[in-house]
């Protein structure tokens, strides 16, 4: 159970503040944050108690979410949810700064309304809460030296103008129901990889892992198809064709993925939402 | 134009200004004029003020607006309970209004306003809701009666809501479904004996059907209203775990950490040898890998439930370790806890590859990780003994690389891994006594010194190395001073010529320049040892030492299993039960696994080893000095008085006094063993056994220690046998007693010690007997006056009558006790000893004693055999009559002495009996004559009980 929710800046200012249940004052705000910062270097910080009062909170975005609980609730369950809530302002904000916090905060009280009822999570599901918010999103429109480079020499076509521009893909969702046509769809692929080398040389471990983000703002999207290599083998299952192979320990794949052709053909079917889509695959 | 402007200074008068704005006519300024009091009130500014004038806004069609007034109200109608009346009628409407968005906002702000008035007009309003055709509607109506509930739980239970509530459990839509049970369950904590949420198999099949298709918030409300259910049998419980093991796969760590707690529940209850036991075990491990690699706060909670779950469950992820190898960029927070998992994962198979791990982050910048990570080392060390010696040389690799903090923290080590293998790895000690120099950390200065003194016969300069160290005696830490002064007392013992000074001088400063008690009073115990019996001293010195083990730094068994109960919860993450930090009714609950077979073998105390260890030694000193002993006694004991001692003296005084020199003993010998409850009880047996032992060679010095442990007995008037526990902790959830009978100047009396085992307060004690065969009854309430916080213990005397209700028990004595305490009611059976029956006013008199001999049948006659008694007649003639066995006369025939006694019972039952001992023979025969010839078995027990202590 949550008993409220409150966002702050990294410099403590309020930015949101949202009690769910009466069982703490908005004072806890500052104890907060003068616990937080006075917090030693090998201190965890993710669960911190003040009297019976429970915070939990995680930074994203240079924000502290917090969600502070009385009872002897999951704190899963709360960092997931910050975790989800950071995602859903960004998706209706476009991006995730203090300022468009700020400046969507109608936005953010109505989706906390909606998303939070009497400190129990209901649906953090953007296809489910388009039918609930009213609230537009306001976007900053900051300056932009990639937007500048954009521009070709005398207004020559240059070969990035051919590409979008990485900021393209930070923009409100809901943005996209009036500027009406403009149907886009951004596939990002990701790879960390880490490895580790002993100080004598020797390969100690490297692990790479992977995930391919979809951002998709076709107001209502059909079904579309994503094809992966056909060599493509998960965990110790048989290898596949004759080329070199691409062989991943473990896949998880977002819910709105159906798997039925991936057995076979390897090809994912989504039909995504709007906002982000998260599929990763974690290959070693 | 953006909305940040809001948020700009303050001129004055912008309460004036917002106030005309909000009273303006066009839609568009009024909702700008809102959003402006909003944002004051976020950044924590009093627009209450114009409360009021928001609720004039709130009759509108734009559903934004009626958001953000309805926010407004939220916030403010608590300090406005009158004007919040206002709002009522919108209210009222508003639920009825065509739009279910505008329903569901309406219950859903009403709720939210905590004001007794507003709630009376909630009703009409949430009942129509509850029963609304819109899904949406409902599910918000469900959590509006949790809400109301908490503002006001009568007019819920009087309106009926609670059945409402019950009949949406059942309802179509998953979504409804889950936030009833979420619902219910808050309601059913407050009422912990209400069956509100009566979970049997139908509501549980519901319940399971709508975990399917929920989303996945609702899911996790159903996994935790699982966990609380009990199944029938195990084939119940695997057909719920069959059912919740999909959930594992699930995106959301909440729904997985949820299932896994349903499943670790749940699985207690299957048989270890099915298969489904196994493949589930198997099923486990993928989800908490899985969990590794979300971001660092959800690793943090991760890896501390994956503790729990490893020190419960190895075997789940012992194949595993992999995934616990630190990455360079994890947070320190979350390499500690990794560190943990390693070692606790450590075995034979996998070692090799920790140690190269470990000796790796050994050699990272981090400060804090570095140390732990050469504990680590030390820690494998201790648990898989074949790898002693690569962690050793690992060590030493280390010690090498000069790095300060690194070398400190290997020798605190190395010296756990001397104690645990001794005799094993001391060709390491040169290369440790090379870095004396460079150690300024008290703990690596004490494990330093401790090293020396414990293998000084084979450091040759060891004298010179500790009087180094002695020079700034008094700027040490009193860890250091400690372990100085027994490293050079241990020196002493073992290189007496040369070192005589040194132990002058350390025993000087320990004891006359030094203000520390504990310094002082150990010096003081060395030095009366050293000066009394250099033997005996050498014997406690340089005891052998208990061996530590690597389960030190386990969870306590009972905590883990509570804590495995709450996997998933914050309780998981502080590792602490939840009462530790919730405060009130909520959440504190006691959660036990429900299996019995986990919790038969899980308690065991690990103090045993070190109690046994210590115990040996009292006994080894006495024969050899009894002057010593008499004078160590004395010292810490108040001499006896004739006249009155206090109850439970006799029992008590001696543990006490053992219990010092144990305590003593214990700081000599080990200097980190920690007196442990279980010592006092370790010294149960040996002052029983003294006595005895002293009784034949009774000379002029010894006399007086006899009396001292046997003399207080004796004006007692009877023979005292140790507590016995009657009731163990883990029979009574938590609650331990042990006691004794015992009976004092004509008062029978049931001294019993309670103990707290458990993590709760217990109060509230009361105490009742069943029927027993000598009308055994309390003669006043249980005095228990405090209530009992974990871990203490306290002693309470219960004064007993024979005025109880009869019945005859088998075996005679046996006596059924119930205590009740606030958390439950507890029974257990014990036998008391027939003696504390016999009267003072036992003694026949000569001639009624013949007359009755006579008179009483041969056939309820017994005799019986007493073996290995080696007390004269006379000895035992006194020791008898300190039970109110009395001895009428005494006969010698040839060489038999026969002893003629009487003894009375309380309910008037005369027994008379006859000793016959014969001088040499250690078995003695006794015949006992009685109308009730049942209590002759109690009786003879009781007279061997008496003589043989």
């Amino acid at each position: 159970m949550i008993s409220q929710v409150f966002i702050l800046s990294s410099k403590g200012d309020h930015l949101i503040y949202k009690d769910f249940r009466g069982e703490a004052g908005s004072d806890v705000i500052n104890v907060f944050y003068e616990k937080v910062t006075a917090l030693p270097g090998d201190q965890p910080p993710v669960v911190m108690s003040h009297g019976d009062l429970h915070f939990v909170h995680v930074r994203q975005g240079g924000l502290y979410w917090v969600a502070t609980t009385t009872a002897d609730s999951s704190p899963f369950s709360l960092i997931e949810f910050l975790n989800r809530l950071a995602c859903l302002v960004q998706d209706y904000c476009g991006t995730l700064t203090e300022k468009a916090v700020q400046m969507n905060f109608a936005l953010i009280y109505e989706l906390l309304d909606e998303v939070v009822d009497y400190g129990y999570v209901q649906s953090m599901s953007s296809d489910v809460l388009k039918n609930f918010i009213q609230t537009e999103a306001v976007s900053p429109r900051p300056f932009s030296l990639f937007q500048l480079s954009n521009v070709g020499l005398f207004g020559a076509e240059t070969q990035q103008s051919k590409v979008a521009p990485s900021s393209a893909a930070s923009r409100p969702i809901q943005s996209s129901r009036e500027q009406g046509g403009k149907s886009e769809i951004f596939v990002d692929v990701i790879e960390r990889m880490s490895v580790v080398i002993g100080s004598n040389g020797v390969l100690m471990k490297a692990d790479v892992e992977g995930e391919i983000k979809v951002k998709c703002y076709m107001p209502n999207c059909s079904e579309m198809r994503i094809g992966l290599n056909e060599e493509f083998s998960i965990g110790k299952s048989q290898l596949r064709g004759y080329g070199a192979a691409v062989r991943v320990d473990e896949v998880s794949f977002h819910q709105a993925v159906k798997l039925d052709e991936f057995d076979n053909n390897r090809i994912l079917r989504l039909s995504p939402s709007q906002g982000e889509v998260k599929n990763t695959l974690s290959i070693h | 134009m953006t909305d940040s402007k809001y948020f700009t200074t303050t001129k004055k008068g912008e309460i004036f200004e917002l106030k005309a704005e909000l009273n303006s006519d066009k839609k568009e300024k009024k909702k700008e004029a809102v959003k402006k009091v909003i944002a004051s009130m976020t950044v924590g500014k009093d627009v209450s003020a114009l409360f009021p004038d928001v609720v004039n806004c709130m009759q509108t069609d734009n559903l934004e607006l009626k958001k953000l007034v309805y926010l407004y109200l939220m916030n403010y109608a608590k300090s406005q309970p009158d004007m919040a009346i206002m709002a009522v009628n919108t209210f009222v409407k508003d639920c009825e209004d065509l739009n279910p968005l505008i329903r569901a906002l309406a219950v859903r702000t009403m709720g939210c306003i905590r004001v007794d008035k507003i709630t009376e007009y909630l009703c009409e309003p949430l009942r129509k809701c509850l029963k609304d055709e819109d899904p949406y509607v409902r599910k918000t109506a469900a959590v509006c009666v949790a809400k109301l509930h908490d503002i006001n739980a009568q007019l819920v239970e009087d309106q009926g809501f609670l059945d409402t509530l019950k009949d949406l459990i059942s309802d179509s839509n998953p979504m409804v479904v889950a936030n009833a049970v979420a619902a219910l369950s808050e309601i059913a904590e407050s009422h912990p004996n209400s069956n509100l949420l009566d979970l049997n198999p139908q509501t549980i099949n519901k319940l399971l059907t709508a975990l399917n298709e929920c989303t996945e918030w609702g899911q996790i409300f159903i996994l935790d209203c699982l966990a609380n259910y009990t199944p029938r049998d195990d084939r119940e419980s695997q057909s719920i775990c069959e059912r919740v093991t999909p959930r594992l796969s699930h995106a959301n760590s909440a729904v997985v950490l949820s299932a896994v707690k349903v499943l670790m529940k749940f699985m207690e209850m299957l048989p270890k040898d099915l298969d489904y036991y196994g493949t589930l075990l198997k099923k486990l491990a993928p989800p908490l890998v899985t969990l590794l690699s979300a971001e660092p706060e959800l690793q943090y909670v991760a890896l501390r439930n994956i503790n729990l779950i490893v020190q419960r469950r190895p075997e789940i992820l012992k194949h595993e370790m992999k995934v616990f190898f630190v990455k360079y960029n994890d947070p320190i927070y979350v390499k500690l806890e990794k560190l943990d998992i390693m070692i606790r994962l450590a075995s034979q198979a996998n070692i090799a590859q920790v140690l190269a791990e470990l000796k790796e982050y050994a050699t990272e910048v981090d400060v804090d990780f570095v140390r732990k990570a050469v504990r680590a080392i030390g820690r494998c060390a201790i648990k898989v003994e074949q790898s002693a010696e690569r962690c050793v040389s690992t060590l030493l690799d280390l010690i090498q690389t000069k790095v300060n903090y690194v070398v400190q923290e290997a020798i605190v080590v190395i010296k756990d891994i001397f104690r645990k293998y001794p005799n094993k790895y001391e060709s390491v000690i040169a290369t440790l006594c090379e870095h004396l120099e460079s150690l300024d950390e008290p703990e690596a200065r004490a494990a330093m010194i401790w090293i020396v003194g414990e293998y000084a016969e084979r450091i040759d300069n060891a004298d010179e190395l500790l009087e180094s160290f002695l020079e700034g005696f008094h700027d040490e830490s009193t860890q250091v001073q400690l372990q100085l002064l027994t490293a050079i007392v241990k020196l002493f013992l073992k290189k007496p010529t040369e070192t005589q000074e040194l132990v002058q001088q350390v025993l000087s400063l320990a004891t006359q320049d030094s203000d520390n008690p504990d310094l002082r009073d150990r010096g003081y115990i060395y030095w009366r040892l050293l000066s009394t019996d250099p033997v005996a001293a050498k014997e406690v010195v340089l005891a052998e030492k208990p061996l530590i083990s690597e389960e030190t730094d386990l969870i306590e068994p009972t905590l883990l299993e509570e804590l495995i109960c709450h996997i998933g919860t914050l309780a998981s993450v502080y590792h602490k039960p939840p009462s530790a930090f919730v405060e009130g009714s909520r959440g504190v609950q006691h959660k036990r696994l429900a299996g019995s077979a986990g919790s038969g073998e899980s308690v065991e105390s690990p103090d045993t080893g070190s109690a046994a260890g210590v115990s040996e030694a009292p006994p080894a000193v006495i024969p050899s000095q009894g002057d010593l002993l008499g004078d160590l006694l004395n010292l810490d004991l108040t001499p006896p008085t004739a006249t009155g001692p206090p109850p439970a003296a006799a029992p008590g005084m001696q543990l006490g006094a053992m219990d010092l020199l144990g305590g003593g003993l214990d700081s000599l010998l080990g200097g980190d063993i920690g007196g442990s409850p279980a010592m006092g009880a370790g010294f149960g047996a040996p002052p029983a056994a003294m006595p005895a032992s002293f009784n034949a060679p009774v000379s002029g010095g010894l006399d007086d220690l006899f009396d001292l442990g046997g003399g207080v007995g004796m004006t007692m008037g009877s023979y005292t046998p140790p507590k016995t526990v009657w009731l163990p902790a883990m029979k009574a959830k938590g609650l331990e007693i042990s006691g004794v009978f015992v009976r004092r100047s004509g008062v029978i009396q049931m001294e019993m010690t309670l103990s707290n085992k458990a993590m709760s307060v217990m109060s509230d004690f009361a105490i009742q007997f069943n029927r027993n065969s000598f009308g055994l009854a309390p003669a006043g309430p249980l005095q228990i006056l405090t209530p009992l916080s974990p871990n203490q213990t306290i002693e309470a005397a219960l004064p007993l009558s024979t005025v109880g209700p009869v019945m005859k028990m088998e075996p005679l004595n046996n006596l059924q006790v119930a205590v009740k305490n606030n958390i439950d009611v507890f029974y257990f059976s014990c036998q008391y000893p027939i003696s504390m029956l016999f009267l003072e006013d036992g003694k026949m008199e000569r001639q009624v004693f013949l007359a009755t001999w006579k008179d009483i049948p041969n056939e309820n006659e017994s005799q019986f055999q007493i073996k290995d008694c080696h007390l004269n007649s006379d000895a035992a003639s006194n020791k008898l009559q300190g039970s109110n066995i009395f001895t009428i006369a005494k006969r010698t025939v040839e060489g038999q002495d026969m002893l003629y006694q009487s003894m009375k019972l309380t309910n008037g039952i005369w027994v008379l009996a006859e000793l016959r001992v014969q001088a040499g023979n250690p078995n003695y025969t006794i015949s006992l004559k009685c109308r009730a010839p049942e209590v002759s078995q109690c009786v003879f027990q009781n007279y061997e009980a008496v003589l043989k202590n």
